[in-house]
């Protein structure tokens, strides 16, 4: 953080005074920290809507439409023609205003047009998505288990190959649920491969769910690393500044 | 714990980094992919103070490699807390460079652009692509500037012109929504990403599939890729970056070193109990 001007040392003060209000919970729950917690909520959730507003609504929609971004030139010309299609944008804004009926029992049906519309485009893009996200993964997965390399035989690159479709295919298996029954517990039978198989994912989840709770663990901590590095580098030598110490 | 972070970076103390495939291979389809007069690379930066700590070295890695090259770079967010970051990481890589080279500059309107917070998600993502042409498309940056004012990117024309694509974000919703809309009938960028160590596992998929061409692994993905560049780029200062890597690891030492202890105790106690415990 840029702590060389006025402007930055103020921003970098105030931002060690609220990561040690908030690091104060490690002692206990206290009001100072209640405080800060707060505050943040509250910026967070305030931050949003004006930030739309600021950066889109008024820029891309309301400013055009209302032709301020026409600058008229001293000779009384002006930079550009006004568009009157951007008028159009009253049509959809009309249109999504319709959701605020949704606090009329009355008229509570016109919001669920708006409903609707929202859904079946949610529906279509997840479908568009879906593709364009799964369809590579899958055709991905189709890894040849014996890998050469300029004509010799790839070892690892095998090695790996093969782990992987193992372990997709016994994942995949222990989440059959819904067919081949297995009566083995009940008559004693050896049951079905696919359920003799199925006990061999859950390890692998397991290794799965290690690795994202490791992973989630150095994620923590690297926010913390940042957070010591700011308290230890930035706010004293900000603080160092302001009581002449520097 | 605060220790174990605190004084290597109080002291200043690194250690050289662990050698990442992944970062490495970013690092060559980085330095490979070649940009025509007027194409350019967009870079998402889809971060806020919630992972800044691992996203922001990220980002400036791959600003400096591009602003390096010379490539000129679209910044862009789909994320309303990003907006410090598209002003302050651009500016301070760029600041660096200077100092390191001071007979070259690389200022706002030539080496980037910050077209900023953009809302809409996958509808404004599906629009970007399909756009004839991406200034007119995106209209102003955040000064208020139209984008086609900007020699380097006055007419960048269709998303073909986007030859490298970067995201970088702890959010997989928002790097799911590139994955999937970030591409048109024989259009497929080359992606690469810059993700939190939580998410690591899930940006795996992507790097096995081939959709993703290279990915940052967190601060320690950040620490190989700024290494990498140091090699070719004898200048280029990482200090900073293989400090708080190295407090990183030094936090993983402390968190090994519990799990060991919290393990061995009870085992000890177990065991006790088993041979001993008949004979008091």
């Amino acid at each position: 953080m840029d702590s060389t001007t006025s402007w930055g040392l103020v921003t970098t003060l105030i931002g060690g005074v609220c990561t040690l209000a908030i690091f104060s919970f490690l002692l206990k729950e206290n009001p100072f920290y209640r405080f800060f917690e707060h505050l943040f909520i509250g910026i967070a959730a305030g931050l949003g809507p004006l930030l739309v507003l600021r950066d889109f609504l008024w820029p891309k929609i309301l400013e055009p439409m209302l032709g301020l971004t026409i600058t008229t030139y001293p000779d009384g010309t002006l930079s550009e023609p006004y568009q009157p299609l951007y008028l159009l944008y009253l049509v959809p804004m009309a249109f999504g205003s319709l959701y605020y009926f949704i606090y009329s029992r009355r008229h509570a049906w016109l919001a669920k047009i708006v409903i609707g519309f929202t859904l079946g485009t949610s529906g279509a893009l997840a479908i568009r998505g879906f593709f364009g996200e799964v369809v590579p993964q899958i055709t991905g997965s189709f890894k040849p288990l014996v890998v050469f390399s300029n004509g010799e035989l790839a070892l690892f690159e095998s090695f790996n190959n093969i782990l992987f479709v193992a372990t997709l295919l016994l994942v995949l298996n222990y989440f059959f649920f819904s067919f081949g029954k297995d009566n083995s517990a009940q008559d004693g039978s050896p049951g079905t491969l696919q359920s003799r198989m199925a006990p061999l994912g859950r390890p692998l989840l397991m290794i799965c769910f290690g690795a994202f709770f490791g992973s989630t663990v150095m994620a923590r901590l690297a926010l913390l690393v940042e957070r010591v590095q700011f308290i230890i580098t930035d706010w004293v030598a900000a603080l160092s500044n302001v009581v002449g110490i520097g | 714990m605060i220790l174990a972070v605190g004084i290597p970076v109080f002291l200043g103390y690194s250690r050289p980094p662990s050698r990442l495939v992944s970062a490495e291979r970013m690092y060559e389809v980085m330095a490979k992919t070649e940009f025509k007069p007027g194409e350019v690379a967009m870079v998402w930066l889809d971060f806020g103070p919630g992972t800044l700590a691992e996203n922001q070295p990220q980002a400036e890695v791959i600003l400096e490699h591009l602003f390096r090259r010379r490539v000129p770079v679209v910044l862009l967010s789909q994320y309303q807390q990003a907006e410090v970051a598209l002003q302050r990481v651009p500016r301070e890589v760029a600041k660096r460079l200077e100092r390191e080279l001071p007979d070259q500059r690389w200022s706002y309107g030539e080496a980037w652009i910050n077209a900023g917070f953009r809302p809409g998600g996958a509808i404004f993502i599906q629009a970007l692509v399909n756009a004839s042409d991406i200034s007119k498309f995106l209209g102003r940056d955040v000064t208020g500037m139209p984008i086609t004012q900007y020699p380097n990117f006055a007419a960048i024309g269709g998303v073909e012109r986007v030859k490298l694509v970067g995201e970088v974000t702890g959010l997989t919703g928002v790097f799911d929504t590139i994955i999937q809309f970030f591409q048109k009938g024989g259009y497929q960028p080359t992606v690469v990403h810059g993700c939190t160590s939580i998410t690591i596992p899930e940006a795996y998929i992507f790097l096995d599939s081939g959709q993703l061409k290279g990915l940052l692994e967190g601060i320690a993905g950040a620490a190989w890729y700024s290494e990498v560049l140091k090699q070719h780029y004898p200048k280029s200062d990482n200090t900073k970056l293989l400090v708080v890597n190295t407090a990183l690891s030094a936090a993983h030492l402390v968190i090994i070193l519990l799990i060991v202890i919290g393990n061995l105790v009870p085992l000890y106690q177990l065991l006790r109990q088993r041979l001993w415990g008949s004979h008091g």
